[in-house]
């Protein structure tokens, strides 16, 4: 497992990386830690996410890509 | 009278053939049980004010009776009132007394619920809980009634109460005044940043009782009269309208509220009060007139101390407050304190009443800290076996109260007693205490409400 | 002077007024509360703000504001004489009969003299305070909190000229403030 990453601070349009590979771009961050509003912009388990908005999990997210 | 102590509540603890209440409803454990159930659960409690929530997403963490209530205003710009424990496990989704937000999530396993308290985030939704889970049947807990009134929010968790303007009923009239401005305009008053929370080592009902009208306990208060919670007010917290007004106890005895109140004479000019601040006494007595010329009669009433029934508690005179009474088991209260001034006064009489509120009332207040000392001290030394038998005498002025009061011309609605003579009654309580063992004892709504039956049988 | 001798005037003057504040506390707890009135300027600002929870990140919300907000005190010497005058009464039933009362002062700070160490006229100072009441037979009270205090050089001795008073609680744990910080 990756170090676990604090999420409560990434602004919008910070790209994070999921643990099934996907990565979103940060729409809205509700600062509380746990969640963040995204939207996928690569998905190679389930294309079909890709352009739709999520919650994605702060325990799903395993990186955060440098801006 | 004597009574045992086995056992909850029972018809005859609150006597008002003979005026006499048990020791026991202040107590007695399982009695506070049952008051949780049958008066918080069911009557419309106060919440706060719309002003603490201005914006969309902002919210106030409040209390309901025992409970801690999210006060917000949703995304959609709605005032909404939900229970402050997730879903899952119980833990309190909101602990920060008040704020801005987007989401309310719960720290425990991370369930997230929107301004409008729907279940929006449950983390493994799809791989723990197989995209199965309903997450409609898991919204934050929503009281099942909320209303805004000039701008203060009360809710009730009973769907079955009646509307909380027909739950006002006459004493709406009487309640105006608290929260128009002092010239008379509608909802002028605006809420003072901060609000005071303290314990109060007493059972939530001496508060509420004093608060209804003890007109009796002034005595308690001489230390302050006697040195003045000043800067600049003379001695007495009392208004010089005390001496020319006619001064009532006004009961709403079907819906258990009630308050004291002056009613100042038709003609005689008010000499003003605040003589030592100019710009104070200026304001109030512009304020006078103006209301006198909006509102007729009723700019002569000046309501003074009262509580809507059970736990919310006023002064519409100055100190001008919100008190609500939460209970914390039956030997404790939690006190909120919220103070208002009219909207449009200048700063500086804004000022000076926010620095006399401060020294009048909550801990710090030279007058309510001999309040809580009397309070907690009498429920101290009723608990005892012994102490539990012997009921307390609320026998004043039993039996002067009139329906239809009438004084130059103009009348009245409820119940009044007129102390003006007589000093003081314990009208206003038995008041209080009737609605109370109503509550107790009537097992739904369509039982307390009695004007609609009353209504229904005109009708018929 | 060198630098020694700057630290040395300092240290002397972190000693006088933790001593002056020492001095304060006794006054206090001994009920002295003429000499206590004595020592607070006549423009003395006495604060003691409410404190909220709020997010990390949101601390300046943290706190009530002085004159426009609800506060615990805030207020100036006429009343806090007022407030002695009321216990004098012996009939101010909530410190009537009167409270023990201890007050420890601690973790004493000396933040700025102004102008100098050497000529200090004005000094800020922080401390700890804990704030033992006890009442009647078993009603106690334990406050826990911080002080930032602003003293005036008066002839020989310093007079309070601003209290801000921090207390570590958010529901207050005790029915009343009737004493002193
Ligand atoms: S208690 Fe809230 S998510 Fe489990
Ligand atoms: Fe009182």
């Amino acid at each position: 497992m990756s170090d676990p990453i604090n999420v409560r601070t990434l602004p919008p349009g910070t790209r994070i990386v999921t643990a099934d590979g996907a990565v979103a771009e940060i729409v809205s961050n509700p600062a509380d830690g746990v969640w963040l509003f995204a939207r996928y912009v690569e998905s190679p388990s389930d294309p079909a996410l890709v352009g739709q908005e999520d919650m994605i999990f702060a325990q799903d997210v395993v990186e955060v890509r440098p801006t | 009278m004597a009574t045992a102590h086995v056992g909850g509540y029972r018809p005859g603890l609150v006597d008002l053939k003979t005026g006499q209440i048990s020791r026991e409803i202040f107590v007695n454990e399982d009695i506070y049980a049952e008051e949780q159930e049958r008066v918080f659960a069911r009557a419309w409690l106060y919440v706060g004010h719309e002003s603490q929530v201005p914006n969309p997403g902002d919210f106030f963490v409040s209390g309901m009776g025992e409970e801690s209530v999210i006060l917000t205003r949703d995304r959609a710009g709605q005032v909404r009132v939900f229970l402050n424990s997730c879903r899952h496990r119980g833990m309190k989704v909101c602990r920060y007394d008040e704020g801005n937000t987007t989401v309310f999530t719960c720290p425990y396993h991370g369930w997230s619920y929107g301004t409008d308290g729907r279940l929006v985030g449950v983390p493994y939704f799809r791989e723990a809980y197989h995209s199965q889970l309903d997450r409609l049947q898991w919204g934050l807990v929503e009281v099942a009634q909320t209303c805004v009134h000039k701008g203060t929010v009360w809710a009730t968790w009973d769907k079955d109460a009646p509307p909380f303007l027909e739950y006002l009923g006459d004493f709406a009239r009487y309640l105006d005044q608290m929260f128009d401005s002092w010239d008379g305009s509608d909802g002028g008053t605006e809420i003072l940043g901060g609000v005071q929370k303290w314990l109060v080592p007493s059972n939530w009902k001496f508060p509420a009782e004093n608060f209804s009208g003890d007109s009796y306990h002034n005595i308690s208060h001489r230390s302050v009269d006697m040195v003045g919670a000043g800067p600049s007010g003379s001695g007495r917290r009392d208004m010089p309208e005390l001496n020319l007004a006619r001064k009532l106890h006004i009961a709403i005895p079907d819906r258990g509220h009630q308050t004291t109140a002056y009613l100042l004479p038709r003609e005689v000019e008010v000499p003003a009060g605040y003589q030592h601040s100019p710009v104070v006494s200026d304001y109030f007595k512009k304020c006078e007139e103006a209301r006198r010329q909006q509102r007729g009669d009723w700019g002569r009433l000046i309501t003074l101390v009262g509580e809507v029934f059970p736990s919310m508690a006023f002064l519409a005179r100055q100190p001008r407050t919100i008190a609500v009474w939460h209970p914390r088991g039956p030997h404790q209260t939690e006190v909120w304190r919220w103070f208002l001034v009219d909207k449009n006064a200048p700063q500086d009489v804004k000022n000076f009443l926010r620095d006399y509120y401060i020294r009048y009332s909550g801990p710090a207040g030279m007058t309510e800290q001999d309040d809580m000392e009397n309070w907690g001290y009498a429920h101290k030394a009723s608990r005892g076996t012994i102490a539990r038998r012997y009921s307390y005498s609320y026998e004043q002025g039993m039996g002067t109260e009139v329906d239809n009061y009438e004084w130059e011309g103009f009348s009245l609605p409820g119940s009044v007693t007129d102390l003006t003579q007589a000093k003081s009654s314990e009208h206003n309580l038995r008041n209080l205490y009737r609605r109370w063992a109503e509550f107790m004892e009537a097992s739904d709504w369509d039982e307390l409400a009695s004007w609609r039956r009353a209504q229904r049988a005109a009708a018929e | 002077m060198s630098d020694r001798d700057d630290r040395f005037v300092e240290m002397l003057l972190t000693h006088e007024i933790a001593q002056f504040l020492y001095r304060e506390a006794e006054l206090l707890d001994e009920r002295r509360y003429e000499a206590w009135l004595a020592l607070l300027s006549d423009d003395i600002r006495y604060w003691m703000p409410m404190r909220r929870n709020v997010k990390f990140g949101e601390e300046s919300r943290e706190f009530t504001r002085e004159i426009t907000d609800i506060n615990w005190f805030d207020e100036g010497k006429e009343t806090l004489t007022r407030r002695v005058r009321q216990i004098e009464t012996g009939i101010h039933w909530a410190e009537e009969p009167v409270s023990r009362i201890a007050h420890l002062v601690t973790n004493v700070q000396l933040i700025e003299a102004m102008p100098s160490a050497a000529e200090a006229r004005e000094v800020s100072v922080k401390c700890r305070f804990l704030i033992y009441r006890n009442r009647v037979e078993t009603e106690t009270d334990i406050l826990v909190g911080k002080r930032e205090d602003l003293l005036r050089r008066d002839g020989d001795d310093w007079k309070i000229a601003r209290r801000k008073i921090i207390l570590d609680q958010n529901v207050l744990l005790s029915k009343n403030l009737t004493f002193f910080f």
